[in-house]
C-alpha cells in the first residue's frame, strides 16, 4: 500500500501582521505545496494534474470564527486567482461558505459579477440549499446548491482548529458547511458524522484536495477564538488524502498543546475518533505510518 | 383521498386567512420578504456560564455544552460571547388557525379552533418526521414573521380562539416565546395547549406545567434502539415527562405514530400499554396514527389501516379507556365510547365532531364521568 502524502510548507520570514498575511508569500507558500505534493517540476504542472482546464472549482473556506478566526482572505484570493489564471479562468472559481454574513464578517469581498471570481455564501439569492434532502447512513441533509449543483471540483480550504467536541476541526469537517443543518452532528464527538457526510455524493465525489490554513493554530479550547491559546504557526498544509492532512493537523495540534503543557485530546477525551471512522470508510489513512509528510520552507 | 388533499378539506371550513402574510393554503407563510421578519436576540433560560464564554444549555437532556457562535442541536439556541440567546422568540414559521382536533386533542375542548404556531427547530431528528420543512431547519432558513407574545394573543382573540397550540415543530425549542405568550394568553382567558415529543428536563417542564393547561405527547416507541436509530434521542426522558404531566393534572394525550415494520410489534406495544396503564392510569387517550411516507423514510408503505386496528385492539385488551385511530377519517377507532357501557358518545369524521352524547362531562346514557377537559 503507497502512503498518503502530505506536504507541509512553513514560511520562515515572520509575517508583519499575520492577521493580514502578505499574497506575496502566500502565493510562494501555495506554490511549493502544490509542486511538492505533485512532484512535478513546477506548481503549475501539478494543477493540471487535478484540475481540468474550464473546470468550476469552489473554494470552500470556513468562516465562522469572524476576521480573527477563519480562513484568511488572503489564502483564499491567491489561490483563487492563481488557479483562476492558470487553470480554470477566474469567472469559473468561486470562493463559499455558509453566508454571505459570515464571509463579508471574516473579511472577505462579495463578488457575483460574471466575469470574474466569484465570492458568496449559500444563503445568496444566486444559491440556496437543495429542496430534496440527500439521505446517507445516518445523514439527512439538504446541499448547498453551490457544492451539489454549481461546482464540478472541491478544494477544502479549512483552517486547522482545536474543537471542544470533535477534537479537530480540519479539512474533512469544513463540509459541515455544506450542509443545512450540521448542529445535527455534533453528538458522539461528531462520530461518524464528519466522515459520513465526506462519504456523500455531492462531497466525494467532487473532492480534490485539501490545503489547511495553519497560518495561525487555535489548539485549545476551540473553535471559539481565544488569543490566549493561538499559535503563530505560520503553515500551510496539502494533501489529496483528506483523512491524511486532517490525521497530519490533529498531529500538529498535539505539538502545539504538548508545548503548553496541557494534556492530549485522547486525555480529555475528545481524541478525533471519526478520522480512523473515515479511515473504515476507505476515506483515506489516519494512521501516521501510512503517511508520508514532506516539510518544505518558503 | 391523500393525506395532504384529506388536510385541505379539513381546513377548508377554517379561517384561511388570518392575517395578510398568510398563504392561501394555511400552511407555510407566503413567499417574499415579510414585515419583521429576522432573529431574535432574547437571553435563554435555563442554562449555566462557564468558563471560557462556553455555556451548557439544561432545557433539554442532550445539555449542549457551546462554545461562542455555536448552537445546540435545535439550531434555535445560540451561545454570543458567553451569553445564551433564544434566536426565535416570536419568529413565527408557521401559523394557522385548525380544529383542536387536528393535534389531536380528542378530551380537551372537543371543536375548539386553537390558534397553532410553530417557529423553526427541533430537539430531535426523526427521520420521519412529518413537519421537516420548518422544524429540520434554523430559523434564518425558513419565512419568518415577528409575532411577539402581545400581538399573538391579540391576533388570537381577534380570531376569537379560545385557545393557541403551540405546535408543528417542537415547542421546547422555543420554550421562551411559548412560556411568556402562555401566561399573557391566560390573563385574557385563554387556553395554552402544546404538542411536544417531551424531550425536555423536569425543571422547565414544572414551569410549563404551570401555564398550560394540555400537552400532547408524541411517544415514538417503546424502545430505547428506535429512539437512537431514527429519532437521535432516548426513550427514558420522554417517559418521565409523561408521568410527569400526568402528575400535575395538567391534561395529557399521547400520540403513537405507527410505522410499519419499525415499531408496530404489537407485544411492544402490549408492554407500552402496561406500562402506560401502570405508570399513569388508564384515562388518558392514546392515538395510533397512520404514518405516511415523509423526509428520510420514504421506503415503507403508509401504515395498513389493520394495523392501526390490531393494534387499537391490544390497548384496549390492556385496559386502556380511550384508544383512538389516527390519520383515517371516517374510522370508528375516531369515535369516543364510554368506558363503562360502550355507546358511542363523541362522533368525529376527521377533525369534525358530528355527534356528542355528553351531559357535561358524563356520558348521557350511563352518567359515567368521562376524563377529559370539557368546557
Amino acid at each position: 500500500m503507497s502512503k498518503a502524502r502530505v506536504v507541509i510548507v512553513t514560511c520562515s520570514r515572520n509575517f508583519p501582521d499575520i492577521t493580514r498575511p502578505d499574497p506575496g508569500l502566500i502565493l510562494a507558500m501555495l506554490k511549493k505545496g502544490f509542486q511538492a505534493l505533485g512532484g512535478a517540476a513546477r506548481a503549475e504542472d501539478a494543477l493540471g494534474q487535478w484540475f481540468r482546464p474550464g473546470e468550476i472549482v469552489g473554494l470552500k473556506v470556513n468562516t465562522i470564527g469572524r476576521r480573527a478566526l477563519s480562513t484568511s482572505p488572503e489564502t483564499a484570493l491567491a489561490l483563487g486567482l492563481w488557479l483562476g489564471q492558470t487553470i480554470s479562468g477566474q469567472e469559473n472559481i468561486i470562493i463559499w461558505d455558509r453566508t454571505d454574513e459570515e464571509l463579508k464578517d471574516a473579511g472577505y469581498k462579495l463578488s457575483t459579477s460574471p466575469d470574474s471570481l466569484k465570492i458568496f455564501g449559500t444563503d445568496n439569492r444566486r444559491a440556496g440549499y437543495q429542496s430534496e434532502p440527500t439521505a446517507h447512513r445516518h445523514l439527512g441533509s439538504l446541499f448547498s446548491r453551490i457544492q451539489a449543483e454549481f461546482i464540478q471540483a472541491s478544494i477544502s480550504l479549512a483552517l486547522l482548529k482545536d474543537h471542544g467536541l470533535a477534537g479537530v476541526t480540519a479539512g474533512l469537517k469544513n463540509y459541515f458547511g455544506a450542509i443545512h443543518n450540521p448542529n445535527k452532528y455534533h453528538d458522539s464527538n461528531c462520530d461518524p458524522y464528519i466522515a459520513e457526510l465526506f462519504e456523500t455524493k455531492p462531497v466525494r465525489e467532487k473532492h480534490r484536495l485539501t490545503i489547511l490554513d495553519a497560518l495561525r493554530v487555535q489548539y485549545h479550547r476551540g473553535p471559539s477564538y481565544h488569543p490566549q491559546w493561538l499559535a503563530i504557526a505560520r503553515k500551510l498544509i496539502f494533501s489529496l488524502d483528506p483523512v491524511a492532512a486532517d490525521t497530519v493537523g490533529w498531529k500538529l495540534i498535539e505539538e502545539l498543546r504538548a508545548k503548553k503543557g496541557l494534556p492530549s485530546l485522547k486525555e480529555e477525551g475528545r481524541e478525533p475518533g471519526y478520522l480512523m471512522t473515515a479511515e473504515k470508510l476507505n476515506l483515506g489513512q489516519a494512521r501516521l505510518e501510512n503517511i508520508e509528510i514532506i516539510e518544505e520552507e518558503v | 383521498m391523500d393525506r395532504r388533499d384529506f388536510l385541505k378539506c379539513s381546513l377548508s371550513g377554517c379561517s384561511l386567512c388570518l392575517l395578510p402574510w398568510l398563504s392561501a393554503s394555511g400552511n407555510f407563510l407566503a413567499s417574499g420578504p415579510l414585515p419583521g421578519a429576522g432573529l431574535s436576540r432574547v437571553e435563554a433560560r435555563y442554562y449555566q456560564k462557564l468558563p471560557d464564554r462556553e455555556i451548557k444549555c439544561n432545557l433539554c437532556p442532550r445539555f449542549c455544552q457551546l462554545g461562542d457562535k455555536e448552537r445546540g442541536f435545535c439550531g434555535v439556541r445560540e451561545n454570543q460571547d458567553g451569553k445564551y440567546y433564544t434566536l426565535v422568540y416570536g419568529q413565527v414559521a408557521s401559523l394557522n388557525v385548525d380544529p383542536i382536533e387536528k393535534k389531536p386533542f380528542f378530551h380537551f375542548l372537543p371543536g375548539s379552533e386553537a390558534f397553532s404556531l410553530a417557529t423553526a427547530g427541533c430537539n430531535l431528528s426523526c427521520k420521519f418526521c412529518q413537519n421537516w420543512e420548518i422544524s429540520q431547519m434554523r430559523p434564518e432558513q425558513v419565512k419568518n414573521i415577528s409575532l411577539l407574545p402581545e400581538a399573538l394573543v391579540a391576533s388570537c382573540e381577534r380570531y376569537d380562539c379560545p385557545v393557541i397550540a403551540y405546535t408543528y415543530t417542537e415547542p421546547v425549542v422555543f420554550f421562551e416565546y411559548m412560556y411568556d405568550s402562555s401566561l399573557l394568553a391566560r390573563k385574557k382567558g385563554i387556553r395554552n395547549v402544546v404538542v411536544t415529543a417531551g424531550y425536555i428536563n423536569p425543571e422547565p417542564l414544572a414551569d410549563l406545567l404551570r401555564v398550560v393547561e394540555a400537552i400532547k405527547v408524541d411517544l415514538k416507541a417503546f424502545n430505547q434502539n428506535f429512539y437512537r436509530e431514527y429519532v437521535r434521542g432516548e426513550l427514558q426522558p420522554v417517559l418521565q415527562t409523561i408521568k410527569q404531566i400526568a402528575r400535575s393534572g395538567t391534561w395529557l394525550e399521547i400520540v403513537y405514530l405507527v410505522i410499519p415494520t419499525l415499531n408496530d410489534n404489537p407485544s411492544e406495544i402490549r408492554d407500552m400499554c402496561r406500562y402506560l396503564k401502570n405508570e399513569i392510569g388508564p384515562d388518558y387517550p392514546i392515538h395510533f396514527s397512520r404514518f405516511q411516507p415523509m423526509y428520510l423514510v420514504k421506503n415503507l408503505p403508509p401504515t395498513p389501516v389493520s394495523t392501526l386496528e390490531k393494534l387499537r385492539e391490544v390497548a384496549l385488551a390492556e385496559g386502556l379507556h380511550h384508544v383512538y385511530v389516527g390519520n383515517v377519517p371516517g374510522h370508528p377507532g375516531e369515535n369516543t365510547y364510554c368506558p363503562k357501557c360502550g355507546k358511542l358518545i363523541i362522533e368525529r369524521y376527521g377533525y369534525v365532531i358530528r355527534k356528542r352524547e355528553m351531559s357535561g362531562n358524563k356520558c348521557r346514557y350511563c352518567g359515567q364521568v368521562i376524563s377529559g377537559v370539557w368546557s
